[in-house]
């Protein structure tokens, strides 16, 4: 017994040892052949989600897939639960959150390190076409749906506080997915969420659903890295700027699956 | 955002934690005691088809058994998804309940002596007054302190209906941290959940001690 307990204590310092290993590569400044995580939701399409394949895929895990080549980096992905991202971005389970994110004051506030913005957004409502909604002011009383953690959800508490008071009840869920299947199946009448997501899935359920777009609370997406990792923002802003110019970046964006997203996006509307 | 006002917010959450919690242990314990009775059933085919219903409910995550309930009919048949998520969640919880419920009842039914039965059928009781006046009250003493168990993890449980978006108390406290980017929500959490578990041990403890009068 004695020696099954010695065993298995040898076993655990050693997994310990091989993970304080792993960490200090990690870490290991910029140089090349240093491995960088990439953290998404997995359930984001099409900035990042999972393909028929089971791969990781999507437009930002396209550009940094290919920064990270360009930088000499190991590049992989690591899928966050994405009301707790910036935790785990701490915890160092990822190196940076890149995922379709909106940049919030108060990420800037609690000291972590935002790139300069590259997509410009804008939340619009997803209705039923036959359900008589035609503006925010119609859902008084109704019930509405948002992703929690999403900016969607940051906005009703803010600066859409006073609309959300208007509303019969607001539900929080924890995928779009959820907030679609609530209103197909009339648990909610709209869904408060991010425009091109809201136009891909309408497109794909032809007529039944409608966008109604007052430009409510427009705004933009960034990464986030950890608090004083400047050198690696840096870095893959670097490395981002060089796809663009090199013209790679308009490439990978020209895709049919990125149609819906590439007016919106900052690099390539400003040349 | 003040401490006060946190607490507050997620205090009205609690109330939802408590609808599930309270509304599951009153469907769950009776069904649990049918199920029980069922898998012990003299019928072969009985038994067997309650033993695959359990074996079931103990083999899959509660989280996808809620998902099925919830969102199950509208994938299979159009079906609405119900408005008021409290119903799905009782649902699911209770039928997944009174599975383990079950097994905890037939583990105590089982292991009263046959001699006891035999006994009282020699006294004059009928099979139901056996059951009723001699069994049960030993199988309740015996199985408390593992349906205590079962009762302390409903308790926990009931942050899952966050899947279905049911707005309970954990729900409420991840939108908190979120929106202030804050980890204060989940220790005040924890601080909600262990409270409400100290008291569900200390009524137990007092229901144990209840039924001592039986001391062998």
């Amino acid at each position: 017994m004695k020696k099954l307990i010695a065993l298995l204590l040898a076993t655990l310092m050693v997994l310990a040892f091989a993970g304080c290993g792993s960490d200090n590569g990690n870490n290991s400044g910029n140089s090349a052949g240093r491995t960088f995580i990439m953290g998404i939701d997995a359930e984001y399409p099409p900035f990042s989600y999972m393909n028929d394949a089971g791969d990781y895929a999507g437009f930002d895990v396209e550009i940094c897939k290919a920064a990270c080549e360009l930088l000499g980096w190991k590049f992989e992905v690591f899928a966050v639960n994405w009301d707790q991202k910036l935790i785990q971005l701490d915890a160092n389970e990822c190196d940076c959150v890149w995922s379709g994110m909106t940049i919030l004051d108060s990420m800037k506030e609690a000291g972590y390190v935002i790139s300069t913005p590259y997509f410009d957004n804008t939340q619009v409502l997803l209705v039923k076409s036959d359900s008589g909604i035609n503006s925010s002011s119609d859902l008084a009383g109704k019930a509405v749906a948002v992703q929690l953690g999403t900016s969607g959800e940051a906005l009703l508490n803010g600066d859409l506080a006073e609309l959300k008071d208007t509303f019969g009840e607001l539900v929080t869920c924890d995928s779009f997915l959820k907030c679609f299947t609530e209103l197909e199946g009339n648990a909610v009448d709209a869904v408060l969420v991010d425009y091109p997501v809201a136009k891909s899935y309408a497109d794909s359920k032809g007529d039944s659903l409608k966008i109604i777009n007052e430009e409510l609370g427009a705004e933009q997406y960034g990464i986030a890295f950890r608090k004083g990792d400047n050198d690696t923002c840096k870095a893959i802003e670097e490395a981002v700027q060089k796809l663009v110019e090199s013209g790679k970046y308009a490439e990978i964006a020209s895709k049919d699956e990125y149609k819906e997203i590439v007016n919106n996006l900052i690099f390539l509307n400003n040349k | 955002m003040a401490l006060s006002v946190m607490i507050e917010k997620m205090s009205t959450g609690f109330e939802k934690t408590c609808s599930i919690f309270f509304l599951t242990l009153l469907f769950a314990l009776p069904l649990g005691v049918v199920i029980a009775l069922l898998r012990m059933s003299k019928s072969f085919v009985i038994s067997r088809i309650t033993q695959l219903f359990v074996s079931v409910l103990r083999g899959t995550p509660l989280m996808l058994q809620l998902l099925a309930v919830t969102y199950g009919p509208f994938y299979l048949f159009g079906t609405s998804v119900s408005r008021n998520k409290l119903i799905p969640v009782v649902i699911a919880f209770s039928i997944n309940y009174a599975a383990y419920f079950s097994e905890i009842y037939r583990g105590g039914i089982e292991s009263i002596s046959v001699g006891q039965y035999e006994a009282a059928t020699i006294l004059g009781y009928s099979k139901m007054k056996t059951f009723i006046r001699i069994i049960l009250p030993q199988v309740i003493r015996r199985i408390l302190p593992s349906v205590t168990n079962e009762i302390v993890t409903l308790v926990k449980d009931t942050s899952i209906a966050f899947t279905v978006s049911y707005q309970e108390m954990f729900t409420i406290g991840k939108q908190i941290a979120n929106s202030q980017t804050s980890f204060t929500p989940f220790i005040v959490a924890g601080v909600f959940y262990y409270v409400f578990n100290a008291i569900v041990g200390f009524v137990m403890g007092r229901a144990e001690k209840a039924m001592s009068y039986y001391k062998q």
